[in-house]
C-alpha cells in the first residue's frame, strides 16, 4: 500500500517538472528578445550546443595536457561562432563519454544543461598520431542521434590538437550553421610593427600561433591575401617610394610585380584571383588603377581630381569595388563598377576610411569620423553600411580609435585594429561579431591592418 | 488538742493531676520528624494510556486501467512501390514577428535528420521580414509556402501553396525563402520538398 502511494506521488512529481519545463521553455524566445542583435541574424534563437570533455584513452600524462588543449579550442572555436549558445561547463554532466554506445542523451538533454546538440568523442595517441574520434549527436532525437561522426589523424605536435580541434569545430559549424562555412581554420594577416620596422605577420583567427610572414626590415603596410590563400599582396616602402609587392605563400619568397613609380598602396585582390585593384600616384593624383596579377595591364580607373584609396572589390560578384576619394573635401565612401562607371557617393560627411566589404555582398564595413576636426566631439569607430539602402549601423563603442575592419570568410565577424589614446604603439586588434558584441582582443600592442584570410 | 477540732478531714492528693500535684508534669517526648526518601523510579507505574483504535473505512484497490495499444489502421496503398508522402509536422518555433512550422514530405528524412529541419525552420526564419507586409495585414494570418532544397541546400521553385489573403505578406514569405543562399547540402537523398508555414504576430 505504501509504495503503491510513492508510485503516485512519483507520478505526480513527474507531471509537475514536465508542466514547469513546458512553461519554462515556452518562455525562453520572450527572453531571448530582451537584447539587441542586428536584423540579419534576429528572428529565432540559436541552438544550444554542450561541447564535453574528451575522453582520454591513452594514460600518457603528454596526451592528458594535449587533450587539455584540444577541449579549450574546441569550446572557444564553438562559442566564438556566433551561431550557438554553448552549455557551460559547469552546467555539463560529469561524464566523459568517448563513443556513442557510453554517452546518455537524456543526462545532456535534461536540464541544467538542456543541450540541443552534445560534440563528444575520444582522445588518443597511437604511436606518433593523435588520433581523435569526434562526434556530434542531437540529444532531442533519441532515436536517429548521430549528426557527424568524424575521425582525425595528424602526427604529434603541440599545434596538432588545436588543429584537429578547429577541423571538428568548423565540421559542426558547417553542419549546424545553414551553409555557412566556419572560420576556425582561417587565418588573419596583420601588420606587426617593431621598433623602426613594420613586417607583415600571420596568426590564427583566434589570436594564437602568430609569426611572421616577410623579413624585409622596411615598412610594409596593408597586407592582402589573394582568394586562394597561395599569395599575399601589399605595400612595402622600397628605393623608390612605397610599391607593391607580391609574397608567394607556396614558394616562401617575393615574386615580382613590377615598380611603376609614384606612390602605391592599398591592393586588393578580385575574387576570382586573377586582378590586384591598388593606389597609385603614377600619374601624379593617387588614382585607383587595376592591373593583372602579375602585375601586367595596369588601366586607371578613376580620374578625378583628389585621392583615390583603398579600393575593395564586391567579393560575391567581383564587378564593383568600394573605395575611399578626396573628390569633394574629406574623404568619402563610394562604389562603382570596375571599369569605373557608375560612381555612387555612400557617406555624406565627415571622414571615412579603410572600407572592407562583407563576403555575402551585402554591406560595408569602415572606419569613419562624423564629427571630424580639432575640438569635435566623437571619435574614429567601426560602422557597417548596407549597400542597398545606405543605412548603417555604429559597431564599436567609445573605445578609442577603431580602425581598418575586415570581414571574416563567413560574414558573421569582424576584425580590426584599436588604439584607446590614438598613439600608434598601442595599436592592436581585436575581433568582434559583426553586430558587435563579443568584442576581444587578440594581440598585443604594436599590431595594426589586419586582413582576413578567404578561408 | 488539734484533732479535736471539727475541721474537714485532709484530702489525698492526686498527683496524677497536673492542676493539683506539686510535682512538675514530665514533657511529651518529641520524635524527629524523619524525611521519606523519594520514590525509587520503578517504583511508581506510570499508568497506560488509552489507546483507541481508529476506524478505517475499507479500501478498496482501483485497479490500474488497461491501456491496450491501439494498432495502427492498416495502410489504405499497397507496401510495395510508390506511397504518397506523409506529412509529419516539425516543431512550431516561436519568433519576434509570430510562429513558423515546417515539415517535409518525406517523413523519414524528417525523422532521421531532425536538425536539418530545424535548420531550415531557424535560416527562413531569420530571413522573414515582416516589416515588408502591409501594416494593415491582421494578426494572426498564416501563409504556406512550398518549396524543394536541393542536394547543396539551395532552395528553389518556392511558391504560394495557402495564401494569407494578404497579398503582400505572402511575398515577404516568399522573399523570406528566396533570401536564403543555401541551407547546407542535405545530409542525404538528392532533394527534399519543404512545406513552410509563416503566422504572422503583430507585436
Amino acid at each position: 500500500m505504501n509504495s503503491q502511494e510513492n508510485k503516485y506521488s512519483i507520478q505526480r512529481g513527474r507531471f509537475y517538472l514536465g508542466v514547469f519545463l513546458l512553461i519554462f521553455l515556452a518562455t525562453i524566445p520572450i527572453h531571448a528578445q530582451d537584447w539587441f542583435k542586428t536584423e540579419t541574424s534576429s528572428g529565432a534563437p540559436n541552438i544550444r550546443i554542450a561541447a564535453a570533455d574528451f575522453k582520454q584513452l591513452s594514460p600518457d600524462p603528454h596526451a592528458a595536457e594535449l587533450k587539455r588543449t584540444f577541449d579549450t579550442t574546441l569550446y572557444s572555436d564553438l562559442a566564438n561562432a556566433g551561431i550557438f549558445d554553448l552549455v557551460s561547463k559547469s552546467l555539463q554532466p560529469q561524464t566523459t563519454p568517448g563513443a556513442p554506445s557510453e554517452i546518455n542523451l537524456s543526462q545532456w538533454s535534461a536540464a541544467p544543461a538542456s543541450a540541443a546538440m552534445v560534440a563528444f568523442g575520444a582522445f588518443n595517441i597511437q604511436g606518433s598520431n593523435v588520433v581523435v574520434n569526434g562526434y556530434l549527436f542531437d540529444a532531442k532525437n533519441t532515436q536517429y542521434p548521430q549528426v557527424l561522426a568524424k575521425q582525425y589523424t595528424e602526427a604529434v605536435s603541440d599545434d596538432a590538437p588545436r588543429q584537429i580541434a578547429h577541423r571538428f569545430a568548423d565540421e559542426i559549424i558547417f553542419r549546424l550553421g545553414g551553409g555557412l562555412p566556419g572560420i576556425a581554420e582561417t587565418k588573419i594577416y596583420y601588420v606587426k610593427q617593431s621598433g623602426g620596422t613594420k613586417d607583415i605577420w600571420a596568426m590564427d583567427y583566434d589570436g594564437a600561433n602568430q609569426h611572421p610572414i616577410t623579413h624585409l626590415g622596411s615598412i610594409s603596410i596593408s597586407p592582402r591575401i589573394s582568394p586562394d590563400n597561395s599569395r599575399l599582396a601589399f605595400s612595402s616602402l622600397g628605393k623608390y617610394g612605397f610599391e607593391i609587392r607580391v609574397y608567394s605563400m607556396l614558394l616562401g619568397r617575393m615574386v615580382s610585380f613590377p615598380n611603376s613609380g609614384g606612390t602605391n598602396l592599398s591592393p586588393a585582390w578580385s575574387p576570382d584571383g586573377n586582378q590586384i585593384a591598388y593606389s597609385s600616384s603614377r600619374t601624379g593624383d593617387p588614382e585607383i588603377w587595376i592591373a593583372d596579377a602579375n602585375g601586367s595591364l595596369a588601366r586607371r580607373i578613376t580620374s578625378f581630381r583628389g585621392p583615390d584609396v583603398s579600393p575593395v572589390f564586391n567579393p560575391k560578384t567581383g564587378d564593383q569595388i568600394a573605395w575611399i576619394s578626396g573628390r569633394t573635401g574629406l574623404p568619402q565612401l563610394y562604389i562603382m563598377g570596375a571599369d569605373g562607371s557608375n560612381v555612387t557617393r555612400l557617406t555624406d560627411g565627415g571622414y571615412v576610411s579603410s572600407p572592407s566589404w562583407s563576403p555575402d555582398g551585402h554591406f560595408v564595413a569602415f572606419a569613419w569620423n562624423r564629427k571630424y576636426g580639432p575640438g569635435a566631439p566623437g571619435g574614429q569607430d567601426i560602422y557597417v553600411m548596407e549597400i542597398a539602402t545606405k543605412r548603417w549601423i555604429q559597431v564599436t563603442h567609445g573605445m578609442g580609435q577603431c580602425d581598418f575592419p575586415s570581414w571574416s570568410p563567413d560574414g558573421r565577424h569582424i576584425v580590426f585594429a584599436n588604439t584607446p589614446d590614438g598613439r600608434q604603439a598601442h595599436m592592436r586588434i581585436w575581433t568582434m561579431l559583426a553586430d558587435g558584441t563579443q568584442m576581444h582582443p587578440i594581440t598585443g600592442s604594436g599590431a595594426d591592418m589586419p586582413n582576413w584570410s578567404w578561408k | 488538742m488539734v484533732n479535736a477540732l471539727p475541721l474537714p478531714p485532709k484530702q489525698p492528693e492526686n498527683d496524677q493531676n497536673v492542676l493539683t500535684s506539686q510535682t512538675p508534669s514530665p514533657a511529651p517526648v518529641t520524635t524527629k520528624e524523619q524525611t521519606q526518601p523519594p520514590p525509587k523510579p520503578d517504583e511508581v507505574a506510570i499508568p497506560d494510556k488509552i489507546k483507541k483504535q481508529p476506524k478505517v473505512a475499507e479500501r478498496t484497490e482501483p485497479t490500474p486501467p488497461k491501456h491496450i495499444q491501439p494498432t495502427p489502421p492498416p495502410p489504405t496503398k499497397a507496401q510495395t512501390g510508390e506511397t504518397s508522402g506523409v506529412r509529419i509536422p516539425e516543431a512550431t518555433t516561436q519568433l519576434k514577428n509570430g510562429t513558423a512550422s515546417v515539415s517535409v514530405t518525406d517523413r523519414t528524412f524528417g525523422a532521421r535528420f531532425a536538425y536539418y529541419i530545424r535548420i531550415v525552420n531557424t535560416r527562413t526564419a531569420q530571413n522573414w521580414y515582416t516589416g515588408e507586409a502591409d501594416p494593415r495585414t491582421s494578426n494572426g494570418k498564416s501563409v504556406t509556402i512550398v518549396f524543394d532544397i536541393d542536394r547543396n541546400g539551395e532552395p528553389s521553385n518556392a511558391r504560394v501553396e495557402v495564401p494569407s489573403g494578404s497579398p503582400t505578406l505572402d511575398q515577404s514569405a516568399l522573399r523570406a525563402v528566396q533570401r536564403v543562399d543555401t541551407f547546407g547540402p542535405l545530409p542525404a537523398g538528392d532533394h527534399i520538398t519543404v512545406e513552410y508555414t509563416f503566422n504572422l504576430k503583430l507585436p
